[in-house]
This record gives C-alpha cells, sequence and structure tokens, in this order.
C-alpha cells in the first residue's frame, strides 16, 4: 500500500450519516444511517429498486449525496474522494471487464492504477481458484470465472473497505465457498466488507450484523440472529411413532422457561423419529417487516 | 489529473489496440486507400497522354518525345507489342520510327510515321500527341515554326492532377479514422462494458480517462497523417509547418472524437452521429477536387482550418509562419470543444459525478 491511512484504528470503517439521493424528483436514498466497523462484514439486504445500488455508488464516490455525509477511514468521502478510493476496492455485480485482456493484465492494470508496484497477480488469482486461467483472454472465461476475476480485481490495493455487490452471483456452490473464504480472510485482516446479496443463506452464514433497506430506507440493523430471534417464529417440530403405530407430529413454542418442559413432553409417548427446528429465515423476517419479498 | 493513472490507462489501450479491429483498420486504411486511388483512379485520372514508341533505330524524336513532361512517353520493343498496348487502351497512342527516319526528313524526303490511336482515348489526347510529334519533327529536320504560342494558364495556376487532389481526402480520413473514430468508439467502448465505472471507483479520474483516450487518438493521427502523406510522394515542404499542422489537425480530431464519445451512450448512437455528421468533417475536400467551386465555402468547415495548411505546406511550399493565422484558428475551434467536452463529460459518470 502506497497511500496514507487517514485514520485511526478505533473509528469506523464505513460510517454514513442521514444520507439521501434523488433521481430529479424521486428520491432513492431517503436519510440513510448506518457504521461498518474494521474487520466487520455487514450484509446489505433489500429488494430491487430499494437503493442498495445507489447506495453502493455513493459509498465508491461515484455519486455525491444530495444531503448527509459519508466518512470512509474516519475522511470525508466529498472531500478525499480520490485518497480513499485507492484504499477501497469494489466488486460490481455487472462483469465489467475487459474481454480482450487476460486476467493477470487485468489485475495489473489495476494494480497501477493503485500505485501498487509489488503485486503478486498469480497469489491472487490463486486465492481466488483462477491460477490456471490466468493467462487467458477474459472472453474465454465463464460466468464464473469472470466473477472471481473481479473479486480479485477488488482485492489488488489490499483495501481496507470492501465493497461487494452479489459476490457470488454465477458461483458454483465450490467456488462460492472460496469466495466466501476469501471475504472472511479479509475482514479477518481487518478490512470492513459490505456486501449486498439476494442470498439470504449467504449472508446469514457470512454477515456479522445485516441491514434492510426497502425504499430508500433503513429499518433493522442486527445480527441475523437477532433479527431471526426478534421477528421470527421460535418452535421445534417433534415427529413420534405411537403405540398404535400412527406417526404424531408436534410443535412446540419456545417462548419461556417452560421451553424445555414442553419439549420433553413432546416427545414421550413414543418412538421419537425426528426433530426439526423450525427457525425463521432472514427472507421470513423481510417478508414480516416490509411486506413484500426480496426478488 | 494523475500522470500515473492516466499513462496506466493509457499503456491499456496501446495493450488492447492491436487487438481491435478498429484500430487495425485505422493503421491499414490509409495504405488501402492510397494503393486503390493510385492503382485503380491513377492512370484513370492522369491528366497526360500516354505514348509509346517503337524505336529501333535511336531516333531523335523518340528522344525528345520520352523528354517531354507533358507526355507520359516510354519505350516498346516492337510494332506487334505497341499495337496491342493501343488496342487494349493501355495507351492513348504509339509511333513507330523506322530506321533512318531523322536522315531521310532531314533529305527532304516525307517517310511514313505511323501512328496508333486507340480508340478510347480522349479526344483532346489524339490532338496532343499529333501536335506535339509534328512539332518535334520539324524540330528534327532543323526548322523553326512558324508562330510563337503563347501559353496563358486559366483556373487552377497549379494545374494539380487529380490523384494529387485527391491526397487532402487520403489525409483527412487517415487523421479522422485515428483521432476521430479510435477516441470515440474507445470511450464508448468503456461505457458500453461498464469499464469506465470500473476505473472511476479507482482513484483515476473522468480526466485521466479522457486524457488518455486523447493522447492515444492524437498519435495514431499524427503517425497515420505522415504516412499518408509519405505513401503519397507528399512528405514535403517546412518540417516545422507540417508537424506544427499534423499536431493541430490530430488535436482537433481527437476533440472531435472525445465530443462523439461522451454525447453517444452506445455503439449505435455513436454510428448515427458519425452518419449525420460526417460531412461536415470532410466537407473540404470537396473543394480540393473541384477547385474551380467558390473556395471560401471550404472555410465554414472546422477541418479546413487544419487540412488547407497541411496541403499549404506540402504542395505550395508556404512555412510555418504562412499557415500560422489558420492554425490559430483551428486552435481556437479546439479550445471551444474542449470546453464542450468539459461540460458534456459530467454526464459520463451517471448524477452529480465528480470529474
Amino acid at each position: 500500500m502506497t497511500q496514507s491511512r487517514p485514520s485511526t484504528q478505533t473509528t469506523p470503517a464505513i460510517s454514513v450519516q442521514d444520507v439521501r439521493f434523488s433521481y430529479g424528483s424521486r428520491e432513492a436514498v431517503r436519510g440513510l444511517s448506518f457504521e461498518v466497523a474494521r474487520g466487520e462484514v455487514l450484509g446489505f439486504l433489500g429488494p430491487n429498486g430499494a437503493g442498495k445500488s445507489t447506495t453502493i455508488k455513493m459509498l465508491t464516490g461515484q455519486y455525491r449525496p444530495s444531503a448527509g455525509r459519508i466518512e470512509l477511514l474516519g475522511s470525508d468521502l466529498a472531500r478525499h474522494r480520490e485518497e480513499l478510493q485507492g484504499l477501497i476496492g469494489v466488486c460490481f455485480e455487472e462483469k465489467n471487464l475487459y474481454p480482450s485482456l487476460s486476467g493477470v493484465e487485468h489485475l495489473r492494470f489495476f494494480a497501477r492504477l493503485h500505485g501498487v508496484k509489488d503485486l503478486d497477480s498469480e497469489a491472487l488469482l490463486e486465492r481466488v481458484g483462477l491460477a490456471t486461467r490466468g493467462r487467458d483472454r477474459v472472453a474465454g472465461y465463464s460466468k464464473g470465472m469472470r466473477q472471481r476475476l473481479m473479486i480479485a480485481r477488488a482485492l489488488v490495493n489490499d483495501p481496507e473497505v470492501l465493497i461487494l455487490d452479489e459476490p457470488s452471483d454465477g458461483l458454483d456452490p465450490v467456488s462460492a465457498q472460496t469466495i466466501r473464504g476469501v471475504i472472511r480472510e479479509q475482514a479477518e485482516g481487518g478490512c470492513a466488507v459490505l456486501i449486498t446479496t439476494h442470498d439470504m443463506w449467504e449472508a446469514d452464514a457470512l454477515a456479522d450484523r445485516v441491514a434492510f433497506i426497502n425504499e430508500g430506507k433503513l429499518f433493522a440493523l442486527d445480527t441475523p440472529e437477532g433479527l431471526k430471534l426478534a421477528f421470527g417464529k421460535r418452535s421445534v417440530r417433534v415427529r413420534v411413532r405411537l403405540a398404535s403405530g400412527e406417526v404424531a407430529e408436534r410443535v412446540v413454542e419456545l417462548d419461556g422457561e417452560e421451553s424445555a418442559e414442553k419439549l420433553a413432553q413432546a416427545t414421550r409417548g413414543g418412538e421419537l423419529l425426528t426433530i426439526h427446528t423450525d427457525e425463521a429465515t432472514l427472507e421470513d423476517v423481510f417478508v414480516r417487516m416490509t411486506g413484500r419479498g426480496l426478488a | 489529473m494523475r500522470l500515473r493513472t492516466t499513462l496506466a490507462i493509457l499503456r491499456k489501450d496501446l495493450a488492447l489496440g492491436p487487438r481491435s479491429p478498429l484500430v487495425a483498420w485505422a493503421l491499414v486504411m490509409p495504405v488501402l486507400m492510397t494503393l486503390l486511388v493510385h492503382g485503380v483512379f491513377g492512370s484513370l485520372f492522369d491528366a497526360r497522354p500516354r505514348v509509346g514508341v517503337v524505336d529501333p533505330g535511336g531516333s531523335e524524336l523518340a528522344a525528345a518525345l520520352l523528354d517531354l513532361p507533358e507526355l507520359d512517353s516510354r519505350i516498346v520493343p516492337d510494332e506487334a507489342t505497341l499495337e496491342l498496348l493501343v488496342e487494349r487502351h493501355d495507351l492513348d497512342a504509339g509511333l513507330v520510327i523506322d530506321v533512318g527516319f531523322d536522315e531521310a526528313l532531314r533529305a527532304g524526303d516525307r517517310p511514313a510515321l505511323p501512328l496508333f490511336v486507340s480508340g478510347e482515348s480522349l479526344a483532346s489526347n489524339r490532338v496532343i500527341v499529333s501536335v506535339t510529334t509534328l512539332d518535334l519533327i520539324r524540330s528534327v529536320e532543323g526548322r523553326s515554326a512558324p508562330v510563337t504560342v503563347e501559353v496563358v494558364t486559366t483556373g487552377d495556376a497549379q494545374d494539380l492532377s487529380m490523384v494529387e487532389r485527391l491526397v487532402p481526402l487520403l489525409v483527412l480520413m487517415a487523421m479522422l479514422v485515428s483521432g476521430v473514430f479510435v477516441t470515440s468508439f474507445s470511450l464508448v467502448e468503456e461505457r458500453e462494458r461498464r469499464t469506465l465505472e470500473a476505473l472511476l471507483v479507482t482513484p483515476a479520474s473522468l480526466t485521466d480517462v479522457l486524457v488518455a483516450k486523447a493522447t492515444l487518438g492524437l498519435v495514431l493521427a499524427v503517425a497515420m497523417g505522415t504516412v499518408t502523406l509519405a505513401l503519397n510522394g507528399a512528405l514535403t515542404g517546412s518540417p516545422a509547418g507540417l508537424l506544427v499542422s499534423l499536431l493541430v489537425g490530430a488535436t482537433m480530431a481527437v476533440m472531435i472524437g472525445l465530443v462523439y464519445g461522451v454525447i453517444s451512450s452506445d455503439a449505435r448512437s455513436l454510428y448515427t452521429l458519425f452518419k449525420s455528421l460526417n460531412i461536415i468533417l470532410i466537407g473540404p475536400v470537396v473543394f480540393y477536387l473541384f477547385p474551380e467551386w467558390p473556395q471560401w465555402i471550404a472555410k465554414l468547415f472546422p477541418t479546413y482550418w487544419f487540412l488547407d495548411p497541411i496541403v499549404a505546406v506540402t504542395t505550395r511550399g508556404s512555412t510555418l509562419s504562412d499557415v500560422a493565422p489558420d492554425l490559430l484558428v483551428a486552435l481556437a475551434i479546439c479550445a471551444a470543444l474542449a470546453v464542450l467536452v468539459g461540460a458534456l463529460g459530467r454526464r459520463l459518470g451517471g448524477p452529480s459525478v465528480q470529474a
């Protein structure tokens, strides 16, 4: 890294304060506020048109908020845009690569833009599982390979803030797991990560906290567990084979100190076959809170 | 503007250049156009009559014909070949000078002089060949002409051949393809593929991107303008005047390319723009092809202000100081285009983009 670090380790890596943005008369973001700490992964969830992409464009310095303030690493983005852009990594949802350049050429080009002289492009490609195809032109890459290259490109400057728009889009399960591992490694190294995703399971598995955004407003921000506990259904489904041979299914609501006793009772009186938790998903929570789905 | 990021983008574009069909076309097109003009149209538009001479005896008449710059004369080995060449209209006319022709002429005899004329040759060429031959015969005979013909040139005093008049078109096309097309396509491609977005979230600014694109177009336009002049034997005149004229021309070409690039959201709209506005760019060349037309109209076209200095330096022997006023007008147009690019460029990154 050649850029100077303008902030201390205690300030939030991303601080969004009452930010607004309008496309003409249509207000896309309405007073959004949240923070992301160093080493934290924040899942940014919302349906299409909720204001996620506009927020990302503001965080990456492409759009200037019409009101409010964005700080990255303790510095005002409006005043230190170019310096801060040297410290962030961005992966777009759109596969915006040069078809005629190879994977290695991509990484070297973006490293030069960031002023990184000692980039080990081979090692970076190895991290995302592209080591054997690094010399090939992107035109011959599959959708998943392009996505992995986009992730690698976002990492050329060893960013302190990583902004990923649908990072698992187009990836097979094994590649998606590899990429989740890379994101976790970055966070463990102190990088603040903001990801948008439609994959609720991924957000649940990867994010330390989750922000729900709808119609340009933030209306929930908590850990996945906290959100599920606060808004989801807490119950256990028990299946027992009775002495008569009949299979009975019993639902036990986990809503108090007597929950353990209720569960014990439900399992008696026959052969215990299965126990399933009936935990709410993040999507259930979102639908319950907004009355609409994430698609 | 940051030099590091600008150079990085330029380096990337140079790496992509040879892989781009458009850049390849910009490099090949001037050569192909020159070959086309010289190979196909060159002989058709050559104003000089083409004469073949069979001269086994080394006649003074043949030597005099070969020396005349007004004729495109050459020696042909035998009468059969000559007849064939004239029949095919490879020659307008052909003379067969027998051995001893000069001596017979001086002795007062009336030796035969077969003259083959192509049926497809222009009437004016037949007259020129006949009259010139008779005039030279009188000279070989040792007699002076009975009258002195005073030649007065009207119209274009330079009397340029059609090929020479096509050189401005070739130079302009070479510079426009490199400067306008390559620059604008490169920019529109970045927008269409959304790679511009990827560039603008790095320390590279929109200005860096535009300067890199302009530099590539500028270098290509100067290089291809120079190559085209060289291929057409027109790389002559004041080096300073020519270099500055080419540089100003290339600057105007890339500025127009940037305006096209920032206006067009995709390749389709860029093509539409080319089709609609290219007459404004190549308009001045018509006035070189037809010098009898009112030349002041050419000055209404922006490209005239760098094209005419290039033509003036290479064909009229003008110097840098001679063409400086025209070049200043061209630079003023470039400055206006730069302001336009700055104003329109804000649209490139989306609303409220920070350029």
